[in-house]
């Protein structure tokens, strides 16, 4: 294919992926009145920040924050506490059982999050977990993807350097956190921004894990305030766009990682 | 010393390992093997508690119920047509990508913008947008003295799946770039000094050896597509009518309005039946088709 139809194809695309995420953009700043006149506004007369302050009068949205980043990030610090060494047992070590503990834990791959949802929800109500940050964390405390992600980049680190460390009478977690974990620093780079996003981004369980609105993520409240107030769409627009900055500056500051990430799902 | 004690070693080894795997063995037991139990134990009782013994009747229900029928049917063709349009669409934007071009980066960016929002911001901009009486769309069309459109309420499954690849087409994208960068270049030379054109080296070449790569794409697809909750949830409320009844969110207002955990519960397990078999069926099939290089 010639090369100015290739320009014209991707510049296409990526103003289909853009527009409508620049139009969220504006629509956050504009009057109520902007948002709804017949002559649809692109570019608002004079961008209204006051939009955001209102946001946070209308609904609980320091609470969605608050809340987003305590369930994402401790979500996100037990996968890169937990992911590692599961994966460094499972690369490294022989024991019984072995292979039976790896086929049930890939396994796991094979569940959707929906089958377990209905059993989560009775769990978590039997234990008076609903509404909790617990409650919204724990499910999600390691995965076998990440395990695997790790184990990969992991057994190729030569035996002898865990050898020789056993030699030199080095503990085993001291051996796992001085000579494993330092090598695996690119993988624990990919696990930690993919863990964050999704878990940022995570609609379902929030959504059925929490019942007062205090208690809600950002997905999860910008949704039901959509539905409570849904003829205000630039509170709305608001919201979005606080839930979209946080991954999208990460993203540009580490889109290499992202990419390579992408790329690892998709090798065998 | 410690030479001449080989079965002590491997034995403290082990105990190391299981003191390491205590925390994953009792994550993955209570939070996936005890779950999985207990929807299927759910699954064959009824009542609004879920406490009376119904056998296998919530099952019988579900596989008679039209309404279960018709969701299912709704959430195949969708996921059909997400599988179908991440493919055409993934492959012909990595094919581009993958040329020599001036700010590739730039573009892979702006392509996988969309993956990393979630399905809230996904739905509510889109609903945004579409809305056939409100929609910045139609303002704009109306603007320009142009028909207005109403898909959302003509062809909603279509436009669901349409705004689904908005956001996941990028992802897929990246996936067969990977996959075209891993196939040899010297296929490609050889084949243009025996004369073959660029539509034959696609044909012959680039496609059969990116197989590993369209079968993964599909097999994550379909997965995803019948997993869909939140199109339906934010932008059709599953309608109109029950045109976007996709099966989760079917499942879910069976559990969560409706309070039937029983009965949601057996409609789960089928659904995770029907997941399993495919990817299982999928994969088995790409294994004996595989390319060698």
């Amino acid at each position: 294919m010639r090369k100015p139809l290739l320009y014209i194809l991707l510049g296409l695309a990526s103003l289909a992926t853009v527009v409508p995420l620049l139009y969220m953009v504006s629509l956050s700043l504009q009057t109520e009145a902007e948002t709804l006149s017949a002559d649809a506004v692109l570019v608002p007369d004079s961008p209204q920040w006051g939009n955001y302050a209102e946001l946070f009068t209308r609904a609980p949205f320091g609470n969605f924050i608050v809340n987003s980043l305590v369930v994402a990030g401790a979500i996100t610090l037990a996968h890169l506490l937990f992911d590692p060494l599961v994966g460094y047992v499972f690369a490294k070590f022989r024991f019984p059982l072995r292979n039976t503990l790896f086929v049930a834990l890939l396994a796991t791959l094979m569940v959707p999050f929906f089958v377990r949802m209905i059993p989560l929800y009775v769990l978590m109500a039997t234990m008076g977990w609903l509404d909790t940050y617990q409650g919204l964390i724990t499910p999600f405390l390691m995965d076998a993807f990440g395990i695997f992600l790790m184990r990969q980049f992991i057994q190729p680190i030569p035996d002898d350097l865990i050898s020789a460390a056993r030699i030199d009478g080095a503990s085993e977690l001291r051996i796992y956190r001085s000579v494993i974990l330092p090598q695996t620093r690119p993988a624990l780079a990919v696990l930690g921004l993919f863990t964050f996003v999704f878990q940022w981004n995570e609609f379902l369980w929030p959504l059925v894990a929490t019942t007062t609105p205090e208690m809600r993520t950002i997905p999860v409240g910008l949704t039901l305030f959509n539905q409570e107030y849904f003829t205000l769409w630039h509170l709305t627009a608001a919201g979005s766009v606080i839930l979209f900055v946080p991954t999208a500056v990460l993203f540009v500051f580490t889109q290499r990682y992202f990419v390579r990430g992408i790329a690892l799902t998709g090798i065998k | 010393m410690t030479m001449l004690r080989p079965r002590t070693l491997s034995g403290r080894y082990a105990r190391t390992a299981y003191l390491f795997l205590i925390p994953a063995i009792l994550f993955f037991a209570a939070f996936f093997y005890l779950p999985i139990g207990n929807v299927t134990a759910t699954s064959l009782r009824t009542g609004p508690q879920a406490d009376q013994w119904a056998g296998l009747g919530n099952y019988t229900q579900a596989l008679a119920d039209p309404a279960v029928r018709h969701s299912f049917l709704v959430t195949v063709i969708f996921s059909v047509l997400v599988v179908i349009g991440s493919i055409v669409l993934g492959l012909a934007l990595a094919l581009a990508l993958d040329q020599p071009l001036k700010g590739r980066v730039v573009f892979r960016v702006l392509l996988l913008v969309p993956y990393l929002t979630s399905v809230a911001i996904v739905g509510l901009l889109w609903r945004n947008i579409l809305d056939p009486e409100l929609g910045v769309l139609n303002r704009v069309l109306g603007a320009a003295g142009l028909p207005e459109q109403t898909w959302l309420n003509t062809s909603p499954l279509l436009t669901i799946a349409a705004v689904t690849l908005w956001q996941s087409v990028g992802y897929t994208m990246v996936l067969f770039l990977a996959g075209l960068q891993g196939i040899p270049e010297t296929y490609h030379e050889a084949a243009k000094i025996d004369g073959a054109d660029p539509w034959h080296r696609f044909w012959r070449i680039t496609l059969p050896l990116l197989a590993p790569t369209t079968l993964f794409v599909s097999v994550m697809a379909v997965i995803s597509g019948l997993q869909a909750f939140g199109q339906a949830y934010i932008i059709t409320n599953g309608g109109p009518g029950d045109a976007t009844d996709l099966s989760v969110f079917h499942i879910f207002n069976v559990a969560f309005r409706a309070r039937d955990f029983g009965y949601s519960s057996a409609q789960s397990v089928l659904l995770l039946v029907v997941i399993v078999a495919f990817t299982l069926v999928q994969l088995r099939a790409g294994r004996r088709g595989e390319v060698t290089y």
